[in-house]
């Protein structure tokens, strides 16, 4: 039981397996990169289907991207952009240990979010008003093109499965507010932060794709 | 501390108002017919762009290790293969189907 | 002695650890109860849960086979209807697949042995590897919902409009294959992971064991091509809910459009299946030929190699499907390509044994049957991959027995070899040599006697997943179905002497093979931690020619993690050698 025993203070948040607070906050860093690879990946295969379609049938693209508001689509895209400009103004107040600026900017990123699915529900509530359904339940008369079901139904899933994203990113966020109060996070250790914060800008980056693509189609 | 990059407020407001510039340029490029396939190509350039800023400086792949830049580029690689190929099926369909 | 620049060289004063022979502690029973079991964070009982999960499917998938085999015994109707073979021969595809053969090594042995390879004291994210296991198990128990609920009978292919239209329970199905995808894809992020960032100093890339390399390719196909099947299953899904209709004509879509994404992941996904058992092989011939592996580079980066051609020859499941004849030819072409890696492989190994001093325990053995069987299933695959043959050949018995020679011939040979090598690291124990060296010779018998008539059959023409057949075939099924048996009484027997390992086996010590890797250089069982001390590696993995004392190297922890009683004084100027 000497004293002179050289037991270093590890830090809380260091896990027994990593050797420092470097390794462990590289380590999540790189896995969260690599579960971006497999975010693009799945994405990528509506992607295809959308490339595919769009190079069998030009002109049912061209009819029913008009179905599409455009307007709502660049307001859409804008709040997504600052939202992502506030969860990286979140992760630097985090660095800079402002804890407060922390919390407010994950609250206004939420709110943010929360916008962006307010008005993907007026605009899906707004088709379904005009029989615009996915799959076999369109009913809408508006298009003349025997494929229009198909393009609606590649519209749904690409916006559906990215607004499921969104409550996942909004969900993770809600959970960061929770730690953050509890004194979770400071500028040694805010990994959580930071890489929700990566997930959260691939969200992003996959809508400023889908945009052009669906709603600006000409 | 090494690998934390901190942008000052200034860089990521800088960033930020170039994207909002970027989307309505996306929107304004609509309002001037461009021929096909010309349209795309300036579409998705323009998303290439903006995409290539938010992942560049507001994920800071551009102060990080290099091994979560290739992660990234190979995933846009395997992403073109599978669009690439399954059109070399699609696009090459003769009808009547040729006998064989 | 000339002094370098020092600022740039960190010295480390290493001591040799000897591993214990007989541990008291060990990381069996580190924790007690089932509560610890369930709640686990340790990659090694995780490898475990996972090693029984996958066992049990095994069970399952192989009944299913027996079941099947005993159908064609003769071309009329024996004692299961068409309908009910129909649903028979998909579960026994599924299971198989899902849930044995992709999470077999990976996963299962994989995380066992992983960190213990690398030095590491666990993965880089053991809750996510808890997590990863309690997804496969979640995914699994839905599948077992779709079979008692409606069974499917759509083929483990689930090939549209089929799928879209059958009253069977494919949504239930589905549903469990998309979640058994994230299992997939978590192990895959921690095992990339793991390999970048938690080596043990001095083990530098080139001096990877090959099981890691092999892993680390298995991992990369794993995160690529695991998402394209999880957006195809939603999407055949979403096809029978709303109707979406992208893959079903009547609704305006493409069926080979579904194809084309099915098989982006399931061709890459075979090699998921089999490029871990390359690693295990690697292993394996090395320890038991007490020699340096030959071409480590080649073998290395013929796994990555593998692992990308692996993602351009997919639509050769699809010559006779409707895709354009430039998509037939460019596949074809490519697919050849695909047997050269594999090729210098094999190669590689026979030329690790040349000259080398062979000692043939049962994972020896096994690998043997793997070289041979294995090698034959390739050469048919490459037949298979030429375009003209394959329209003769598609969809016959020949396919059946392409597959089950490199799926089961290959994989699960190579598989028994990685649990008979490091059964002794898991449970601390041995097996009776003699009984495992019983069964895998009826193994191989059976093997042969099931698969090789299919291969005669299918180029005569017997079509796949047919329930009947004429008269011409029926010798060679029944030849076909005393093989299966056989199998059957061979897995009995594995089973048997385990169980007896289990419970009256041996005692094993750290080393029972004598191999030069850092697995076993720590006790058997393996401690909690992994290692007592942090190791160094200063030689390549299967250098036979260096001393044992070499691969013991280490220098002292002054904690182990979470006890935070635990004090060790660690000295910082050199430490005493140890005797």
């Amino acid at each position: 039981m000497s004293d002179t025993s050289a037991v270093k203070e590890r830090p809380k948040h260091l896990k027994h397996y990593f050797v420092d607070s470097d390794q462990q906050f590289e380590a999540s860093k790189m896995g969260m990169w690599v579960f971006l690879v497999t975010e693009i990946l799945f994405f990528g295969g509506l992607f295809a289907a959308y490339i595919v379609y769009r190079a069998w049938y030009p002109d049912l693209y061209l009819q029913a991207s008009t179905e599409l508001d455009t307007f709502w689509g660049t307001v859409n895209t804008a709040v997504l952009i600052g939202s992502s400009l506030t969860v990286a103004m979140a992760i630097r107040s985090a660095q800079l240990n402002q804890i407060k600026g922390l919390i407010i900017n994950l609250w206004i990123t939420i709110s943010l979010a929360c916008v962006f699915m307010m008005i993907k529900y007026f605009e899906y509530t707004h088709k379904f008003h005009k029989g615009i359904f996915p799959g076999e339940y369109y009913t809408y008369e508006g298009i003349a093109h025997e494929k229009a079901n198909i393009f609606f139904s590649i519209y749904y899933m690409m916006t559906g499965l990215h607004g499921v994203h969104v409550i996942i990113g909004i969900g993770l966020m809600l959970f960061l507010v929770y730690k953050a109060k509890k004194g979770a996070f400071s500028s040694e250790y805010y990994t959580p932060v930071e890489i929700t914060g990566l997930y959260w800008h691939l969200v992003d980056v996959i809508w400023i794709f889908l945009f052009p693509l669906l709603y600006l189609i000409d | 501390m090494s690998g934390h990059h901190i942008s000052s407020s200034k860089f990521l407001w800088a960033i930020g108002s170039a994207l909002f510039f970027l989307t309505f340029l996306t929107v304004a490029v609509t309002w001037y017919h461009i021929p096909s396939p010309w349209n795309v190509i300036v579409a998705i350039g323009i998303a290439s762009l903006k995409a290539m800023i938010v992942i560049s400086f507001f994920m800071n792949l551009w102060w990080d290790t290099k091994f979560n830049a290739m992660l990234f580029v190979t995933s846009i690689i395997f992403f073109g293969l599978l669009i690439g190929i399954t059109l070399l099926d699609t696009l090459f369909r003769t009808d009547p189907v040729p006998a064989f | 002695m000339a002094t370098t620049d020092a600022q740039n060289i960190r010295r480390l004063q290493v001591q040799r650890f000897k591993p214990d022979e007989s541990p008291k502690e060990h990381y069996l029973n580190a924790e007690k109860g089932i509560w610890s079991w369930l709640t686990t964070v340790d990659h090694k009982r995780i490898g475990l849960m996972y090693l029984a999960s996958i066992a049990f499917f095994f069970l399952v998938g192989g009944i299913l086979a027996l079941v099947l085999r005993t159908e064609l015994l003769t071309p009329a109707r024996n004692f299961i209807d068409a309908n009910t073979y129909n649903q028979v021969f998909t579960l026994h595809g599924a299971i198989m697949i899902f849930f044995f053969l992709v999470p077999s090594v990976p996963a299962a042995l994989g995380n066992f042995i992983l960190p213990l390879q690398l030095g590491a004291k666990d993965v880089a994210f053991p809750r996510l590897n808890l997590a990863s296991f309690y997804i496969y198990t979640l995914g699994s128990i839905f599948t077992l919902i779709a079979i008692f609920t409606g069974g499917i009978d759509t083929g483990w292919t689930f090939y549209t409009p089929y799928s879209a239209e059958t009253s069977t329970n494919v949504m239930m199905m589905t549903l469990g294959i998309f979640i058994l995808g994230f299992s997939s894809i978590l192990t895959g992020v921690n095992f990339i992971v793991t390999i970048h960032k938690m080596r043990a100093p001095g083990l530098t890339w080139n001096k990877l064991p090959l099981n890691i390399w092999a892993l680390y390719a298995t991992s990369i196909i794993q995160v690529l091509a695991t998402p394209v099947l999880a957006i195809t299953v939603l999407l055949l899904a979403m096809e029978r809910a709303l109707g979406i209709g992208i893959f079903d004509p009547a609704l305006g879509g493409d069926p080979v459009l579904y194809q084309h994404f099915f098989w982006f992941y399931s061709h890459p996904a075979v090699y998921i299946m089999i490029v871990p058992g390359f690693g295990v092989i690697s292993e394996v011939i090395s320890t038991f030929s007490r020699k340096t592996i030959f071409g480590y580079w080649a073998i290395a980066l013929s796994s990555l190699a593998i692992a990308f051609i692996g993602f351009l020859v997919w639509g050769h499941h699809m010559f006779t499907a409707g895709q354009s004849s430039l998509a037939s030819m460019v596949f074809s072409f490519l697919t050849f390509l695909v047997g050269i890696p594999t090729g210098i492989k094999i190669f590689n190994w026979l030329a690790t044994m040349y000259k080398g001093s062979i000692d043939m325990k049962t994972p020896m053995l096994y690998a043997m049957v793997f070289l041979f069987l294995f090698t034959i299933g390739g050469f048919t695959g490459i037949m298979l991959g030429a375009l003209v043959v394959d329209i003769h050949l598609h969809d016959t018995y020949y396919v059946v027995a392409h597959f089950h020679y490199v799926m089961m011939g290959g994989m699960v040979m190579a598989f028994l070899a990685g649990v008979h090598y490091w059964w002794p690291k898991m449970f601390g124990k041995m097996y009776s040599e003699f009984w495992a060296k019983i069964a895998c010779g009826i193994i191989f018998i059976g093997f042969n006697m099931t698969f090789l008539p299919q291969f005669i059959m299918g180029s005569q023409g017997m079509p796949r997943r047919y329930y009947n057949y004429i008269d011409q075939f029926q010798p060679f099924h029944q030849f076909s179905t005393i093989g299966a048996y056989t199998l059957g009484v061979g897995f009995l027997i594995i089973a048997a002497y385990l169980i007896h390992s289990l419970l009256k086996g041996k005692e094993a010590g750290s080393n029972p093979w004598g191999s030069r890797a850092l697995e076993w250089q720590t006790s058997s069982p393996a401690p909690h931690h992994n290692f007592d001390h942090t190791p160094v590696i200063i030689n390549g993995p299967y250098d036979y020619h260096k001393p044992m004392s070499e691969f013991q190297l280490g220098i002292a922890q002054s904690h182990n993690g979470h006890h935070k009683d635990e004090k060790v004084d660690v000295e910082t100027g050199t430490a005493q050698e140890k005797a």
